[in-house]
């Protein structure tokens, strides 16, 4: 048994097709999750009762258990629950209609939504609490606040983490495949089932998704870049 | 749907899945210890700039950081022995749980030597050059000046990698270990009660992480107070 170049590439084909099924699995829980990340992390850092003490519960418990049994939990449990429902009220989805692509988002989503309020939290305390305080003795209202002064000011720290995130979540999607998702992987393990040529296949999603991982990166740097140009200029 | 959620057959499935925590834990340590002495390694081939070496470990902790644990063990797992084939080792008849540990072990060290990295850049050079200054050799200052500082900037971020080991290792069912994770899926298989078991494997993950977070605070708290 040899290693076989020609067959990587044929991988390597197969698998770059798959590249928008993963990108899909990593963005929309990115979006979900910056989304509600601010906003949890927003209820955390002014401490509204109640509110702030259970999504503090909520996020300590998810970020403590791993992606793997999230995903597990809720691709068995979901479709019961849809179907509960959808017999309760006369809806016309039933569990048989999901796809399971969508039972993964979810599944990310809520791990995400842990980890990037986490990200949002450290980075609008990196603005510092004199700010908020300067903002409120001018008058702003605290949505004010937020949107004129401290959000533009953590962005820059907010941004390199963001990337990191989806990077986590680009790696974090490939366990997808266990819920028999064709992405990345699944895609250039589909071509091995032939012919048992199985590292070929692991290789070839290896390359796609460093590649992938490595460009998110350099794109990170230059947003970064960009958005560093303007507090430059303050600092001065 | 009566009987949705049986809260006894968690006390029961729990010492179950504890009769199987050593394998987690043997995972998680073997990894760790793997990682810190060729993570320390990579580290400073790329502080102290050794051609050649330095780009290499630039690719390695590049290519370990991009991409997927998943992918990185079936590498390990199939590419491997084909490799230790050529020089005439045969490891075909190796245990599964070895291949996990190497690869843990592997990734673990990239994330680690950037971590090191980070704590030995952040370090003044103005530090490194009163203690040549004073004629210390390369290594004394480093053993003395360096490490000793450096020690305190990782404490807290390896208890944030050592949590994310934890849950990584929630992956090495997919080989076929039979760890908390893989009994959890065995328990699933057989009785058709999975939300139970994932629920009690999710209290076990959950119980470990906070436990490790605390232990790395407190350690942080301690060699705070002897800084001071």
């Amino acid at each position: 048994m040899s290693f076989d170049i020609s067959f990587m590439i044929i991988a390597l084909k197969e698998a770059i097709k798959y590249i928008p099924i993963t990108l899909v699995l990593a963005a929309i829980p990115l979006i979900i999750g910056s989304i509600m990340g601010t906003l949890i992390a927003v209820i955390r850092i002014y401490d509204i009762r109640v509110l702030s003490k259970l999504v503090q519960i909520f996020v300590v418990i998810i970020r403590g258990i791993p992606l793997v049994l999230i995903l597990y939990i809720v691709y068995f449990e979901l479709p019961k629950w849809v179907d509960t429902f959808s017999t309760k009220f006369n809806w016309t989805i039933h569990s048989k209609d999901i796809n399971s692509i969508y039972i993964a988002i979810v599944a990310i989503s809520i791990s995400a939504i842990a980890n990037i309020s986490e990200t949002m939290r450290a980075g609008l305390i990196s603005v510092g609490k004199g700010q908020f305080e300067a903002a409120y003795s001018v008058g702003l209202t605290r949505s004010q606040t937020l949107r004129r002064v401290i959000i533009p000011q953590a962005l820059p720290v907010i941004v390199p983490s963001l990337c990191s995130n989806f990077i986590g979540l680009i790696k974090g999607s490939s366990i997808a495949y266990l819920v028999a998702i064709v992405d990345i992987m699944n895609g250039a393990l589909i071509t091995a089932t032939a012919n048992y040529k199985f590292l070929e296949a692991y290789i070839a999603a290896a390359i796609v998704y460093w590649v992938l991982c490595a460009c998110i990166e350099k794109g990170s740097f230059i947003i970064e870049k960009y958005l560093r140009t303007f507090t430059r200029g303050e600092c001065l | 749907m009566e009987n949705y959620f049986n809260i006894n057959l968690i006390f029961q499935y729990l010492p179950q899945l504890l009769s199987r925590l050593h394998i987690t834990l043997l995972i998680v340590v073997s990894a760790t210890v793997i990682g810190l002495f060729f993570g320390i390694i990579l580290a400073l081939f790329r502080v102290y700039k050794v051609p050649l070496l330095n780009q290499i470990s630039i690719v390695y902790i590049s290519f370990m950081r991009g991409t997927p644990i998943l992918v990185q063990m079936f590498i390990v797992y199939y590419g491997l022995p084909l490799l230790l084939m050529k020089i005439g080792i045969n490891i075909n008849r190796w245990d599964k749980l070895y291949f996990v540990i190497i690869t843990y072990g592997l990734n673990a060290a990239a994330f680690k030597a950037e971590m090191i990295r980070a704590a030995i850049v952040n370090i003044p050079i103005g530090q490194v050059e009163a203690a040549y200054s004073v004629g210390m050799t390369k290594l004394q200052a480093f053993t003395r000046i360096i490490a000793p500082q450096s020690v305190i900037i990782i404490l807290p971020t390896l208890g944030i990698t050592l949590v994310g080991l934890l849950q990584d290792t929630s992956l090495a069912f997919t080989l076929g270990i039979i760890d908390v994770m893989g009994k959890v899926n065995a328990i699933a298989a057989n009785t058709y009660r999975s939300l139970e078991g994932y629920v009690s494997a999710a209290i076990i993950f959950f119980i470990l992480s906070i436990l490790l977070e605390q232990l790395f605070s407190r350690l942080e708290k301690k060699l705070h107070i002897q800084k001071i």
